[in-house]
């Protein structure tokens, strides 16, 4: 497979399309999205995307637990996940960082920059 | 609803045993079983009784003999945010009773004016007061949430098609659109400043004190408005200045505080307008100014400035994009920081507002503790906030301690090099680095192997379990607020420290269950290799340990020479083999060995045996 691989979970549709947009502006990404936090898990293992960009809040299995449970998967352990997420206080932010994500964008974002935005942690290394 | 409102525990803090007296009587004439009242007497016992109690209520008279004032009704609050509090004062402060709401009390009475009708409904009043408070909090926090979800699909699509990433737009669909997004923005800001506010005034914001240059600081906040600036035909101008300015603050709420006054500046200024800012160094403290050329506060504003939603004229503020709330983070900040915001009027038209804040010079003269006795026992605090490590020398000083502050991890490390402390105490979070790797790195100097270290930390329960068992050997973790009575009793008393606490067992294995078992019954380090045990010897003491035969085999004519504690006596070894193996018969061995070879549970009676021997003969050579 060639391209970069960006998957996308949130429970919001709206979001997802226009983050799909967003996405789209980079030529090389190829983007898939899910609704909840299990087909993230199933689509993770099937697809093994580049990246995982992870909504926070979301019922059921909420953005950490996917990431704990992608973790528990040799098929998806290795996978990075950077969170999208409307609560970006400092302290939340580096509890997110502690639970294994390689990084943390905020919700509103700026859709003409937010490609380059996930792009910066395919090649940055893990912050510990 | 205010019926259903059931008060089980007072506190009442009062140093007047006959008002004390006063108010027991009137609560007990209410024939209420259920309701208990406990009194204490100065600022100290409250704080300690706090930490290990839960309370529904907390009645402060604040002339304390160890707080006063203001101050008294600030360190309850900290102390405990969630608990409704009624200030009881004299009958000529009535200005201090305002302020005490002002600081988050619910209600307060006058002494001599207190009957128990008015004392019963006070109680009553504050707690369904402070409920609903904290309803209302969290009602903002949750709306706020809510409302970001619809705000990223309406300024996420507008910007794509403001960005023209559906295409090329004709222009008057451009220019309505532009208004949409413009408007869709101007949402997003007034939501993060809600939010902002709204966890400033429940405490719930951390703030990561460094040394921070105001100029760079400065001119990097003018850069990111430029843009901005330019919106409204603005210069922003900052002036020279040529001496060092270097504050004690946390940068990323110092730019907001910058960004603030200087969008509320530029909005306020007419086009070609010049704002200008001023970076001035005094005594103490460094000030800020930003002066605009615009038409000036109206007097009758002057007292709002600050205000939450205070605008001088609403409309025209409306229009230019502002949320009213901007001056009113501005100030919240500033007094977090320790410092001071104001404004005047500019000579010649328009506003001046400034901030000052401590000099970093300042702040770093406070860190030695100058006031103390000659002899008194040095301490060393690794606290990165100020009111909080001076509220702790000045507790400390009155059971004889001096207290020197290490302001971050770094700092902390210099000082503890320089000199030798008698005790460290050290808050677990710090804008450096964890306080944990702090530890660490002082049990590897040679003259902290043994210094008593106790962890003070705002969080409850991270990272605790972790440090218990380490090989870090600290004293006690102290949640804040900090229960002063104890650290006391832990700072000063070594020997009644030494027979109280769990044996410390070094568990080269491994086997997880052998580690669990052996956790009932001491801390316990577990290493996987002698390397490791060594290492372990080198940081930290241990009363005994247990090696695994196949470990022990190899290694351990390597190995027992090392297992000494610091003051050279040989620890103790159990050498257990968990396959029943045969163990070696070295008579060299043998004096210092017990062995067991078959079961968890015969490991640890064997493991609790020497313990308690090593217990017996320790306290008979004291005798």
């Amino acid at each position: 497979m060639t391209g970069i691989r960006i998957l996308v979970v949130d429970d919001e549709p709206d979001i997802r399309e226009v983050v799909d947009v967003s996405l789209g502006l980079d030529r090389e990404f190829t983007i898939r999205a899910c609704a909840s936090g299990a087909d993230a898990l199933v689509m993770a293992a099937e697809w093994s995307p580049t990246l995982i960009l992870l909504d926070v809040m979301m019922p059921l299995m909420d953005g950490p637990a996917t990431l704990a449970n992608l973790r528990k998967n040799p098929r998806t352990a290795q996978i990075p996940v950077v969170f999208l997420t409307a609560r970006t206080q400092t302290d939340e932010i580096e509890q997110y960082i502690s639970l294994g994500a390689q990084g943390v964008l905020s919700k509103p974002f700026n859709p003409m920059t937010l490609a380059a935005s996930v792009r910066s942690y395919l090649t940055s290394p893990k912050v510990h | 609803m205010t019926g259903s409102t059931r008060i089980k525990a007072i506190l009442l803090i009062e140093d007047n045993p006959g008002d004390a007296r006063l108010i027991r009587e009137m609560l007990d004439e209410q024939g209420s079983h259920t309701t208990k009242l406990t009194l204490v007497d100065c600022m100290r016992a409250a704080e300690g009784h706090l930490v290990a109690h839960p309370v529904d209520i907390i009645l402060l008279d604040p002339g304390l003999p160890d707080a006063q004032g203001l101050s008294a009704i600030r360190r309850v609050h900290a102390a405990a945010p969630r608990v409704p509090l009624v200030v009881v004062t004299g009958y000529d402060d009535e200005l201090l009773a305002e302020q005490a709401l002002q600081e988050g009390a619910q209600d307060y009475l006058v002494k001599g004016q207190i009957e128990r009708r008015s004392l019963l409904r006070a109680l009553r009043y504050a707690t369904e007061r402070k409920r609903l408070e904290q309803l209302k909090d969290e009602f903002v926090s949750t709306v706020s949430h809510e409302l970001r979800t619809p705000l990223t699909s309406i300024t996420g699509s507008l910007g794509l098609l403001m960005g023209n990433a559906a295409g090329n737009l004709p222009p008057p669909m451009a220019r309505l659109l532009a208004i949409a997004h413009t408007n869709s923005q101007r949402l997003v800001r007034l939501v993060n400043d809600i939010l902002d506010i709204e966890k400033m005034e429940a405490g719930r914001v951390v703030f990561n004190f460094s040394r921070v240059e105001v100029r760079p600081l400065v001119a990097q906040a003018i850069e990111a408005m430029r843009g901005f600036a330019e919106g409204y035909g603005v210069r922003v101008r900052l002036e020279d200045a040529r001496t060092a300015t270097d504050v004690r603050a946390d940068p990323d709420r110092l730019l907001q505080v910058v960004t603030n006054l200087l969008s509320n500046a530029i909005k306020f200024s007419s086009a070609n307008d010049e704002v200008l800012v001023a970076i001035e160094k005094g005594t103490d403290m460094v000030r800020l100014t930003v002066r605009d050329h615009g038409s000036g506060i109206p007097v009758d504003f002057k007292p709002l400035v600050f205000e939450k939603f205070a605008q001088a004229d609403a409309g025209a503020a409306r229009q230019k994009g502002g949320t009213g709330l901007g001056l009113s983070i501005v100030k919240q900040i500033v007094d977090r920081l320790g410092g001071e915001a104001g404004f005047a009027d500019a000579p010649g038209g328009g506003t001046i507002f400034h901030v000052q804040l401590p000099c970093w010079d300042h702040v770093a003269s406070l860190a030695i503790d100058r006031d103390a006795k000659p002899d008194a026992a040095r301490l060393l605090l690794c606290e990165d906030d100020l009111d909080t490590a001076l509220t702790l020398r000045e507790q400390l000083r009155q059971v004889g301690f001096a207290t020197d502050f290490g302001y971050s991890a770094g700092d902390a490390f210099t000082r503890a090099t320089a000199t030798k402390y008698h005790g460290i105490l050290v808050d677990i979070h710090l804008p450096d680095g964890d306080g944990v790797s702090l530890i660490v790195r002082l049990r590897e100097l040679p003259q902290y192997r043994e210094t008593p270290i106790v962890v003070v930390s705002g969080d409850t329960s991270r990272g605790r379990d972790d440090l218990r068992s380490s090989k870090l050997n600290v004293l006690d973790w102290l949640n804040k607020p900090v229960d002063f009575d104890r650290l006391a009793r832990l700072l000063a008393k070594p020997a009644a420290r030494e027979a109280n606490r769990r044996p410390r067992i070094l568990h080269v294995d491994e086997n997880d269950a052998v580690a669990r078992a052996l956790s009932a019954i001491g801390d316990v380090v577990t290493v996987n290799s002698i390397a490791e045990a060594r290492h372990a010897l080198k940081t930290s003491d241990f009363d005994l340990a247990v090696l695994d035969v196949a470990h022990a085999k190899g290694a351990s004519p390597d190995l027992l020479p090392e297992l000494r504690d610091s003051k050279g006596n040989a620890v103790p070894v159990v050498v257990f083999s968990a396959d029943g193996a045969t163990l070696a018969d070295d008579p060299q061995e043998q004096a210092a060995l017990a062995r067991s070879h078959t079961s968890i549970d015969s490991l640890v009676a064997t493991v609790s045996d020497r313990l308690a021997s090593r217990k017996t003969s320790a306290s008979s050579e004291v005798i």
